[in-house]
C-alpha cells in the first residue's frame, strides 16, 4: 500500500494506493495532530493502527507543514511537484495551467509537456484563500456550499485586507444588497486576486483542484474571465495526496 | 577617528581621504544580535509597519551607536524612504550629509556631487586619488575571491556575499579587511565541477540570515551575487568619476540588466533569484527582469530579519525542481 498525505493549513488529506484503487480521508489539522500524530526528534511518527490501518507501506508526503515536520518512514516532495504529478494522473493531460487554491494557500502553475515550466504563488498574503471564503461566509451567515451557487451581479469588494474585507462587507449588508450579490462579490474578490498570477501564466485549459475548488461559481467566473475551459478533476481536493501516490508508485513515468 | 555612518554604497575614498572611518549602517544593523529588535524599535517610535525593515533597522542603529554624530545619505539612486529616515535622524541631532547619484548617470552632475561631498570632508583630488588606488589593491583580492567562486566553485555562495558586501566601507580598516579575505583564499580548495544549480541572485543583499545555506542543502550553488560584486566596483578604471559611473545599482533596472546578462552568460547560470524587500519600489522591476532575462527567474520576497519561512523553502524547492 502507498500512503500519500498531504498536510494542509486547514485539512490533513490522505490518499491510498492499494491494487490500482485509491481511497480518501480528510482530517482536520490540529486535530490530526493531537489524534493521530506524536514527535520523535525531529520527526512526527503516525499512529497507523488508530488511523484504522492494520498494515503500512511507503508513505510519500507533501504540503504546508513538510517544512517543519517529516513523517518518519517517509519521503517528502515539494508541493507543486505533488500537484502537478495529480493533475496529470486525474485528467490525462499534459499541458495545461494548474490553479490550486487551499486553504491558505493559491498557487498558479505552468505544464508543458507534463513538465513544470514556471509557477507563482501567494506570498505574504491568504486573501485569495479558501480561509478567506470561509470568514466570509460565516459573515454571511451562509455555508460555504450556499456561498458557492452565487456569480452573477457581484458588488464590489475593494480591501486588499482580508479581515478588513469583513467589514467592508458589513457595510454593503446594511446598504441592503442581496445575499445572491454578496456572495458573488465575495468569489469575485478571489477571482481578482489570483488574476494577475494566472494571465501571466495561461494556456487554454485550467485544472483547478484544492478545497476551493469545489466553489463552482468561481469555476464560472475564471471560465468566463479568462475564456478558457475550466477543468475540476474527480478529487480537487486530494489532488495533491494523489500526486503523492502517483509519484511514490511511478504511474507516471 | 570620527565614523561617519553610511546608507548605502557611496564615493567611499573620500572619507578614508579625510581620515575618517566609514560605516555602512546595513552591515551594522544586520549582523546585530537582534536585528528583529531593532526593527520593532523603529516601529514604536511610529514608522509605519508597512514600511521596509531595513530603513527602520537603520534607524535604530544610528540612535543606539552614539559615536555615529554625521551620516552620509543616498537620496537619489537608492531608497526615497531614505528622505524621511533622514528627517527623522535629524530631529535626534544626526548631522546629514545629502549624496545623489543622478539617474541618468551624467558625468559632469556625479563628479559635482563627488566635489560637494569633497568639500564638506575638506580633502582634495590628489588625496581621493590615493585612497583609490590603496582601496583598489584590496578591491583586486576580492575580485579574485568572486572570480574563485565561479571558476573553482572553491569559495560559497555566502562568502562570496561576505566578502563583497564589505566593499561599501572595508569594515573600516581596508589592510586589516585585505588580510581576512586572503585568509579566506588560501583556504579555498577546487571544487570538482559536480551537478548542482548554479544559480545567480540579483537585487539588494537579503534581509533572511539563511538562504544560501539553504540553497547549498538542497543542491544549488550561488555563484554570482549581482548588488554585492557591484560593490565591489569591478572595473577596470582609474577615473574615480567613471568608476561610480559604471556602478550600475543605483541607475537604471536596464543598465543593470545588461551586466546581469553577461554573468548569466559568462558563469553559465541556470536560474536567478531575483530578490525584492517588501514595500520597496525595486520590487515593480520585477516585471522587466522576468521579460528580458533568458534564464528562468524566481522572485522571493523578504520582509523582516528572519530565517526563511515555509512558504518560501516551498517556492525555492519548486525552483530547483524545474531547473534540474
Amino acid at each position: 500500500m502507498i500512503f500519500g498525505f498531504d498536510l494542509g493549513s486547514r485539512y490533513v488529506k490522505l490518499a491510498t494506493l492499494a491494487e490500482d484503487s485509491f481511497n480518501f480521508y480528510r482530517y482536520e489539522t490540529i486535530e490530526f495532530y493531537k489524534e493521530f500524530g506524536r514527535k520523535e526528534q525531529d520527526s512526527l511518527v503516525i499512529d497507523f493502527a488508530r488511523l484504522g490501518f492494520g498494515e503500512t507501506g511507503k508513505i510519500i508526503s507533501t504540503g504546508y507543514g513538510r517544512n517543519t515536520v517529516q513523517i518518519q518512514g517517509g519521503q517528502d516532495i515539494p508541493e507543486i511537484k505533488a500537484h502537478v504529478y495529480g493533475a496529470r494522473w486525474q485528467t490525462g493531460l499534459e499541458d495545461f495551467t494548474l490553479l490550486d487554491l487551499g486553504g491558505q494557500d493559491s498557487k498558479v502553475v505552468l505544464v508543458r509537456k507534463g513538465r513544470l515550466l514556471d509557477f507563482q504563488t501567494n506570498d505574504k498574503c491568504a486573501a485569495s484563500s479558501g480561509r478567506y471564503l470561509e470568514n466570509m461566509a460565516a459573515v454571511l451567515g451562509i455555508t460555504l456550499e450556499e456561498l458557492s451557487k452565487y456569480h452573477e451581479d457581484p458588488i464590489d469588494l475593494s480591501s486588499t485586507c482580508a479581515i478588513f474585507g469583513e467589514s467592508e462587507i458589513i457595510g454593503k449588508i446594511i446598504e441592503g444588497h442581496s445575499i445572491a450579490s454578496l456572495a458573488a462579490g465575495v468569489n469575485y474578490t478571489i477571482f481578482k486576486r489570483i488574476k494577475p498570477m494566472l494571465s501571466q501564466l495561461l494556456c487554454d485549459k485550467i485544472i483547478f483542484t484544492g478545497g476551493v475548488a469545489h466553489n463552482g461559481a468561481l469555476k464560472n467566473i475564471v471560465e468566463k474571465e479568462m475564456q478558457v475551459e475550466v477543468i475540476v478533476p474527480q478529487y480537487p481536493q486530494y489532488n495533491g495526496a494523489i500526486g503523492c501516490c502517483v509519484y511514490g508508485g511511478s504511474l507516471l513515468e | 577617528m570620527e565614523k561617519i555612518g553610511i546608507t548605502t554604497t557611496i564615493p567611499v575614498e573620500v572619507i578614508y581621504a579625510a581620515g575618517c572611518i566609514p560605516v555602512d549602517l546595513n552591515n551594522i544593523f544586520i549582523t546585530a544580535e537582534n536585528p528583529a529588535a531593532l526593527v520593532e524599535e523603529a516601529e514604536l517610535a511610529g514608522y509605519p509597519r508597512n514600511i521596509c525593515a531595513w530603513i527602520k533597522g537603520i534607524y535604530t542603529t544610528v540612535l543606539a551607536n552614539r559615536e555615529i554624530r554625521r551620516v552620509i545619505a543616498v537620496t537619489q539612486g537608492d531608497c526615497s524612504n531614505t528622505h524621511a529616515l533622514m528627517e527623522t535622524l535629524h530631529i535626534q541631532g544626526i548631522e546629514i550629509i545629502p549624496f545623489a547619484f543622478p539617474y541618468d548617470r551624467d558625468y559632469d552632475m556625479l563628479k559635482l556631487q563627488i566635489e560637494k561631498l569633497m568639500q564638506v570632508f575638506g580633502v582634495d583630488w590628489e588625496q581621493v586619488a590615493e585612497q583609490k588606488k590603496r582601496l583598489d589593491k584590496v578591491r583586486e583580492k576580492v575580485w579574485l575571491l568572486d572570480e574563485k567562486t565561479w571558476r573553482e566553485n572553491s569559495v560559497s555562495g555566502f562568502n562570496n556575499h561576505l566578502y563583497q558586501v564589505m566593499c561599501s566601507d572595508f569594515n573600516g580598516n581596508p589592510e586589516l579587511f585585505a588580510q581576512e579575505v586572503k585568509a579566506v583564499l588560501e583556504k579555498s580548495t577546487p571544487l570538482p565541477a559536480g551537478d548542482e544549480i548554479r544559480l545567480g541572485y540579483i537585487g539588494v543583499p537579503p534581509i533572511m540570515t539563511d538562504l544560501y545555506e539553504y540553497l547549498e542543502k538542497k543542491g544549488a550553488r550561488v555563484v554570482f551575487n549581482e548588488v554585492q560584486r557591484q560593490f565591489t566596483m569591478p572595473f577596470a578604471t582609474s577615473d574615480l568619476v567613471e568608476q561610480y559611473r559604471l556602478y550600475t545599482y543605483p541607475y537604471n533596472i536596464f543598465w543593470r540588466l545588461q551586466d546581469i546578462a553577461a554573468e548569466i552568460e559568462k558563469r553559465n547560470l541556470h536560474g536567478i533569484i531575483h530578490y525584492a524587500q517588501s514595500f520597496c519600489y525595486r520590487h515593480i522591476q520585477d516585471l522587466i527582469i522576468r521579460k528580458e532575462l533568458k534564464v528562468p527567474v524566481l522572485t522571493l520576497e523578504g520582509d523582516r530579519p528572519v530565517r526563511l519561512d515555509a512558504r518560501t523553502k516551498m517556492r525555492i524547492d519548486a525552483f530547483l525542481d524545474i531547473l534540474r
